[in-house]
């Protein structure tokens, strides 16, 4: 038999933490709750849940870059700060046609992105 | 705090392209000129403590130990020596855990030379081992830069106070006019806001470099060296140095959140705002008491961020004083009398005490014709590590 699920794994996903004692949430991950001061342990996770970061968030702020890096074969990048539904924020990269307008709201989507020497990244794309 | 402690000897490099030479004889040419300022280079064997701030030799030079290597270089040993690293905080973290050194009772000299030589690599790569500095998962893997971070800063401020793209460019010309007159400075053109603003050439001089912000919203890349010798001003070491001591009447530091995105108000600053607070508690002055400040301005947004944090603007109206010309030398406030970070140029690491040297320059009345500001008799410096994430208040004082 078939199993799919192991399909679903390969999709890129970056995760935000809640700590299962006071419910704060956290992106990106912390060691210790400032909530409760509960410390959290990254190879068991125990009394932590990580959940997807993704989909509707407001633009807070943008730019288009010009300068990029070594490694970024393009002519420039749009990159965002977005907040999401329940509070969170994060920072990566758009994809749109034409100038953003702040405060409209986007998708987030998580690519894997290779320009720079080493195994691929995940990468946020607000859209 | 009880300790009276003065900067006695100033010494520092013209800023620009040093990628010939190697690191260590950079920071070491600083150092001298330190030496030879505060009376002579024997003085070196009355150094009970050398620091050396520098962010990123391991990356852009392949070199580390450079605090061991400058000793050899200066014949200095068996003097203790560290390096300092703390972004581009590096060198006023230098220069705050030598006073601490000497308030501590365990140092009463102390030499802080900083340096960086960054044009060994292409802008690329530079801008690339500079964003090393951002968190590694949530920022800089999503190929975010430092200019990154300001261009959305800057358009964040644009929105909510009405700052426009050429209030921007007023700032770049004040900090260019200071820097022309600055023997240091990397870049020693003065612009004219026509060049860069208001003629019809002015997208193609002064292009983006990420949006809202253009070339001349930013500093350059910039090797080049700073240092300052600290003396305990009650011991009997400073009986040795003829130079009547700069007193650090305030040197305070303080952190804010790694991520940018994760600050309750992107705008806010409270690592400077934290550090200006206690500095101007331990001087026992105020804002208004200030005479000159060198604030930390890698982006020229940062100029006008830290100069309200501090004090000497309410908040969304710094662009309005730069517009009556406040900040100009002559003005109520004059910020970056060398040309700050925009002209006078940006090694990273030295950044920190080379602000503090320009300070004691003018506190001495030793800056070039037409960049001296009359009568100084406080000056405070910024320096500002990671994305506002480390800063470093110092504030000095002519007794």
């Amino acid at each position: 038999m078939i199993d799919f699920s192991v399909y679903g794994e390969q999709t890129p996903h970056i995760s935000g933490y809640k700590c299962l004692k006071c419910g704060t949430i956290f992106y990106p991950a912390p060691m210790v709750c400032k909530g409760c001061d509960a410390h959290r342990d990254p190879v068991t996770g125990k009394h932590w849940e990580q959940f997807d970061l993704e989909g509707p968030c407001k633009l807070l702020t943008w730019t288009r870059v010009w300068n990029l890096p070594e490694g970024f074969n393009r002519k420039f990048l749009m990159f965002g700060m977005v907040e999401f539904p329940n509070g969170l924020r994060a920072s990566g990269r758009i994809e749109c046609v034409g100038d953003p307008v702040i405060g409209a709201t986007m998708e987030a989507s998580v690519i894997e992105a290779d320009e720079r020497p080493g195994a691929p990244v995940k990468v946020f794309q607000f859209s | 705090m009880s300790a009276r402690i003065g900067i006695v000897g100033i010494g520092h490099c013209r800023f620009g392209n040093s990628s010939e030479y190697d690191l260590v004889d950079v920071i070491a040419y600083s150092a001298n000129d330190a030496f030879r300022d505060a009376g002579g280079l024997h003085l070196r064997k009355e150094v009970d403590q050398v620091l050396v701030g520098n962010m990123a030799a391991g990356m852009f030079n392949h070199q580390t130990s450079v605090a061991s290597a400058l000793i050899s270089r200066m014949d200095m040993e068996p003097c203790p020596a560290e390096l300092v690293e703390n972004g581009p905080a590096s060198g006023a973290s230098a220069i705050r855990l030598g006073y601490m050194a000497i308030a501590s009772g365990m140092a009463d000299v102390v030499l802080v030379a900083a340096g960086e030589v960054m044009r060994v690599v292409s802008g690329w790569e530079a801008t690339n081992i500079v964003a090393t500095m951002a968190h590694t998962e949530a920022e800089y893997n999503m190929g975010l830069t430092l200019p990154g971070f300001a261009g959305m800063f800057t358009r964040l401020y644009m929105e909510k106070y009405g700052m426009t793209e050429r209030d921007l460019a007023l700032v770049a010309v004040k900090d260019h006019d200071n820097g022309a007159k600055n023997i240091y400075s990397h870049v020693q053109l003065p612009v004219t806001i026509e060049a860069i603003a208001d003629g019809e050439n002015a997208n193609v001089v002064n292009n983006y470099v990420a949006e809202p912000l253009r070339m001349y919203s930013t500093c350059p890349i910039s090797d080049g060296s700073a240092a300052v010798i600290l003396v305990n001003m009650d011991s009997p070491k400073a009986k040795l140095f003829p130079k009547k001591p700069i007193r650090i009447a305030g040197i305070a530091s303080a952190t804010d959140t790694h991520c940018v995105h994760n600050r309750k108000d992107p705008l806010v600053l409270d690592a400077v705002r934290i550090s200006a607070e206690k500095a101007y508690k331990m001087a026992g002055v105020g804002p208004k008491d200030i005479s000159l400040a060198e604030l930390h301005d890698a982006f020229v947004i940062f100029e006008l961020l830290n100069s309200e944090e501090v004090g000497f603007f309410e908040r969304g109206k710094s662009f309005l004083g730069v517009r009556n010309r406040e900040t100009e030398i002559g003005g109520r406030i004059p910020i970056n009398t060398s040309g700050g970070l925009k002209a006078k140029g940006h090694p990273v690491g030295a950044t920190g005490v080379s602000q503090v040297v320009e300070l004691v320059r003018q506190l001495r009345g030793e800056a070039e014709e037409g960049r001296q500001v009359k009568d100084p008799k406080y000056g405070m410096a910024v320096n500002f590590g990671g994305f506002g994430n480390n800063v470093v208040t110092t504030i000095l004082a002519k007794d």
